[in-house]
């Protein structure tokens, strides 16, 4: 499903240029859960960023669902993302306007579903994420663990291929991000492709493979049995 | 996509109301001004627009030439229009229009009129004045017929019919009612209470009509559809030669006439009561400012608050948003806080335009839901939503949400320096605005507080319109009122300083020893009068009844005339000759020049000469003790020796100020805007000062912890924008100065622009803008540091 080579991206100041990643080339097959782990710095949510089509290569090659992206602007980009690509963040990311079902809703919105289709749509997610009954609150009378499972919610409704995890469980008590794995883990069992950055060995062992990072590039790869 | 938007903004708005405040409130005082202004404007540009053949209606215009001057003056003699329509094939018809007082007897009771018009019956026909009884063709045929407004007709007859009824005008003419006409529209240039029949002045002064040397009316000239006006022009010289006998030309008067189209008689500078077209380019300058001022406020604090923003754009991004979907959500969000401004705007127009239309002085409008105002005001919210909405659009929808979400965000120094220029350009506004007010106001007070060559204080004039009963035994009103206690002097003229004068063609005799023909005021006075009002004679002697001749061989100059003849000194006058309407005689006396007219215009030749039998008016100059004791005891004394005349007095200081009116409304109006302009500037720094401060808690929080005190915080959050009001003035002062200079150019006698102007307004824009910092600042920097610091 997804193919990069020899990826690489720098970062520039006005005197320091830095590697961010060098040469990186791996590859993720449909139906994986990949964990990217690695120190502080080691190129993992530039690599999740460029995965998730948020940010382009300086150098290299990524092949999408066999086609290659890397040159793509930003519309194209855009296009690609939002019918393949859900994304779950450390920090939940939620809209503080709208109501959880209006954040849930809001990717169909943009994906042109009609209103009546997006209810149904909709409401067997939330159902499915425990988080019905507070479908018209705010994110800010939610608890974390309520918020990551909008925010699971919002990344799943439009069915993608693909979920980039971004240490999806920094921000949660260990029951509540427990919790959040699980609900990952079962995605992945109904056949969506995850890649999951974290600091957290605990959370890594969910997964069926571990790539680490150091300095931009693969240092390690363990098979999860 | 749409429902989300804006619900979105909604919920925006609300969660920001202090924000949301500042933009409404400011945006919908800065239309409100607009529409204000834009009525005004509109109003001033549709005078006479209402009649239906205003493109084919001229006035006639006669320029007077004499060797000193040409006099442009927007009247005619009688026998012009007639002999017009008879020459000319072209000319439909010709209208004559006299301006008169009247004093109305209705039963017993008494009406003094001031705005009859007397005007041939074509009137109906050439202008749209139309008819609510009556006949529009024979209403003003016969002599002695009269045509009341409707407002005359009640105030006489109340709710009884009044055709057919008879008035008595001046205790001597009995006139009909013949018709009742609405009344003139405010934007109608020819404004009447009643209109009565050219004829009839045949029959009250025989031959008046027929005098080509007596300019005293208007003439306006229906002309036939598609008449090229520039080839009836160029037959006017042949024209006048035509008609003018030898005997007249002879007698040197020489003049030209000049057809002038309806439209563009408002704005002649020569007409009396015209409008201003240098007023109108400022105002609409104004608006625009203020308007200007009004979406400058919205962008900077848009953008602002963009870091704000900025985590909905990019989760939006990340979800699926690209970036014109994006561009069009900010922008339906600005659409609508400007459709919100809309509302409150309709709101306040209404409340305000009452107090509007008073300070104009005149009904400019009575209602914004009329002339498509509301429209106009529509379309305009939503443009400056458009166009003030872009900006910020463009700046939040480019944001990557990369940087965003990773929460690397800052708002770029761009844009900073972007939103500094734009508080630079509302403050260089708000200070010529502010220096303007200062020099209008400055300029109104030194016309009012010059010394006007002459006494005005504590004159009443009591006017008689030339009274022929009163004028047989002035004599003794003039003793019976001087007997009153208080009444210090009495004396009676035709023309006072600050009202009209006559205008006399002459003959004077200049320093070659040549007769030299001139156009020259005239006041009709008595021997009193100079005296009476205390002007100084500089050379020769006044008037005095020991001389037999003064009464007919004699004049009086003021300094100008003596100047305007090449005298050096006002001595070498004394004893020249005149020959003035048929009276010669010699200069006896020179006064120090004083100011008749106000002081916009240049004091010009003048003379005076001894003819009571001419007066119009008696000026009583009383003592300043118990004024209301002295009134009323003249107005007993007046209601028994002139009991057919009400008894209307004016006072020559406060009828002098009334020629400043105009200035006046103009200085109140200048006020106004200048504080609404410095108003909305100021929510708008309130805005950027509360944002800027909110953005360097942390700094504050950590120059605190380090010991610095709340005067420092204070001056060091303040002094970024007080720093960009001292730009604003750099840049404002010689604006303004140029401004105001321009306009005072259009006062005879104006002040200098003091220096200390500049450090007034400047002063009092700083001192504005710190009141409206400090309250943020000095919050921040009494904060407790601890809490700052922990939110990081």
């Amino acid at each position: 499903m997804i193919k990069i080579t020899d990826l690489e991206k720098f970062y520039r100041t006005e005197e320091v240029e830095t590697i961010a990643l060098n040469k990186l080339t791996m590859e993720v097959r449909k139906g994986e859960f990949v964990a990217i782990m690695g120190p502080s710095g080691c190129g993992k949510s530039t690599l999740l960023n460029i995965l998730g089509m948020l940010d382009d290569p300086d150098a290299g090659s990524y092949v999408f669902n066999d086609i290659e992206v890397a040159h793509f602007n930003e519309r194209k980009r855009a296009d690609l993302r939002k019918h393949n690509i859900g994304f779950v963040f450390q920090s939940f990311n939620l809209i503080d306007e709208l109501t959880v079902f209006e954040n849930v809703e809001l990717p169909l919105i943009y994906t042109g579903v009609a209103a009546a289709d997006r209810v149904k749509r909709v409401e067997p997610v939330l159902d499915k994420m425990q988080i019905m009954h507070r479908r018209n609150h705010y994110p800010q009378q939610l608890s974390g663990g309520q918020q990551q499972r909008v925010a699971i919610a919002r990344a799943v409704v439009n069915n993608p291929k693909l979920i980039l995890a971004d240490e999806p469980t920094g921000n949660l008590d260990s029951s509540n991000g427990n919790d959040v794995m699980e609900l990952l883990t079962d995605l992945n069992e109904q056949g969506t492709t995850i890649i999951m950055v974290t600091h957290s060995e605990h959370d890594a062992r969910y997964s069926h493979r571990i790539i680490r990072l150091l300095d931009g590039h693969t240092v390690m790869e363990n098979i999860m049995i | 996509m749409i429902k989300n938007y804006i619900k979105i903004a909604f919920r925006n708005l609300w969660r920001h109301k202090s924000f949301s405040l500042i933009n409404i409130v400011g945006l919908a005082i800065g239309l409100t001004a607009f529409v204000l202004i834009l009525m005004y404007v509109n109003f001033e540009l549709s005078y006479d627009n209402f009649h239906t053949k205003a493109d084919q209606i001229y006035r006639v215009n006669t320029n007077i030439i004499s060797s000193n001057d040409v006099m442009k003056e927007p009247v005619t003699s009688a026998p012009m229009g007639p002999a017009l329509k008879a020459d000319f094939p072209e000319v439909v018809e010709s209208t004559r229009i006299f301006g008169d007082k009247v004093l109305v007897k209705v039963k017993d009771q008494l009406f003094q009129e001031y705005r009859m018009i007397i005007a041939d019956p074509s009137l109906f026909k050439t202008f749209n004045f139309p008819l609510i009884k009556g006949s529009a063709t024979q209403a003003l045929k016969n002599p002695f017929s009269v045509v009341l407004t409707e407002t005359t007709a009640k105030k006489y007859f109340g709710s009884a019919d009044p055709l057919g009824k008879t008035l008595v005008f001046d205790n001597k003419y009995p006139v009909t009612v013949t018709g009742i006409a609405k009344d003139a529209p405010a934007n109608s240039q020819i404004k009447f209470d009643l209109i009565y029949s050219v004829s009839s002045l045949d029959k009250e002064y025989p031959g008046r009509l027929s005098q080509w040397g007596n300019f005293g009316n208007f003439t306006f000239l229906l002309l036939k559809k598609g008449t090229n006006a520039s080839l009836l022009q160029a037959q006017m010289p042949a024209f006048l030669k035509r008609h003018i006998s030898e005997s007249d030309r002879k007698q040197g008067m020489n003049y030209a006439l000049f057809i002038e189209p309806l439209k563009d008689t408002y704005m002649d500078p020569k007409s009396y009561d015209g409008g201003n077209m240098n007023n109108i380019y400022i105002f609409s300058i104004i608006a625009l400012f203020i308007l200007l001022i009004a979406a400058i406020n919205f962008i900077n604090l848009t953008t602002a608050r963009a870091t704000e923003r900025a985590k909905e754009v990019g989760v939006r991004k990340v979800i699926g948003a690209d970036r014109n979907q994006l561009i069009w959500q900010f922008l339906g969000e600005s659409i609508m806080i400007c459709l919100i401004a809309f509302v409150f705007a309709v709101l306040l127009i209404t409340l305000l335009l009452p107090l509007f239309n008073q300070v104009a002085g005149k009904e400019i409008c009575h209602t914004i839901f009329n002339h498509g105002y509301l429209l106009i005001l529509l379309c305009i919210s939503v443009v400056i939503g458009l166009s003030a909405g872009v900006y910020p659009a463009l700046v939040l929808s480019g944001f990557k949400p990369v940087v965003i979400l990773k929460g690397k965000f800052s708002t770029s120094v761009k844009g900073a320096w972007l939103r500094k220029a734009l508080v630079i350009t509302q403050f260089t506004i708000s200070i010529v605005l502010i220096v303007g007010t200062l020099v209008v106001y400055k300029q109104l007070n030194f016309m009012r507080s010059q010394s006007l060559g002459f006494n005005k204080d504590q004159i009443l004039t009591i006017n008689f319109a030339g009274d022929q009963a009163v004028l047989k035994s002035y004599q003794t009103i003039k003793n019976e009122i001087k007997a009153v206690p208080n009444v210090l002097s009495i004396t009676m003229s035709a023309g006072t300083p600050g009202g009209g004068s006559s205008n006399a063609y002459s003959e004077l005799e200049n320093r070659q020893g040549t007769m030299q023909p001139v156009n020259i005021n005239l006041y009709d006075v008595d021997y009193d009068y100079i005296p009476a009002y205390g002007m100084k004679v500089i050379a020769g002697r006044t008037f005095s009844s020991a001389y037999g001749t003064d009464s007919t061989k004699a004049i009086v100059v003021n300094e100008a005339a003596a100047k305007s003849l090449g005298y050096v000194s006002p001595n070498d006058a004394i004893g020249k000759r005149f020959s003035q309407w048929g009276r010669d005689g010699k200069i006896i006396g020179v006064v120090k020049n004083f100011h008749y007219r106000s002081l916009q215009q240049n004091v010009e030749p003048l003379n005076m000469r001894v003819n009571p039998a001419n007066a119009e008016t008696f000026s009583v100059k009383i003592a300043a003790k118990d004024m209301p004791g002295t009134i009323a005891a003249i107005q007993n004394k007046w209601k028994i020796l002139v009991p057919q005349r009400p008894f209307n007095y004016d006072f020559v200081d406060k009828n002098f100020d009334r020629q400043y009116a105009n200035e006046e409304r103009f200085g109140k109006l200048f006020l106004y805007f200048a504080v609404l302009a410095i108003f909305i500037s100021c929510l708008g720094l309130l805005g950027l000062a509360s944002y800027s401060t909110i953005q360097r808690t942390r700094e504050i929080g950590i120059r605190k912890v380090l010991g610095a005190s709340v005067v420092s915080i204070v001056s060091m959050l303040s002094k970024e924008f007080l720093l960009l009001v001292i730009a604003a003035s750099v840049i404002a002062f010689p604006l303004a100065w140029w401004g105001m200079h321009t306009w005072l150019r259009d006062f005879a006698y104006r002040i200098n622009i003091s220096w200390y102007v500049f450090v007034f307004a400047g002063a009092i824009s700083l001192l504005i803008a710190f009141t409206t910092v400090c309250f943020q600042s000095v919050k921040a920097a009494l904060a407790n540091p601890v809490k700052s610091l922990k939110s990081e």
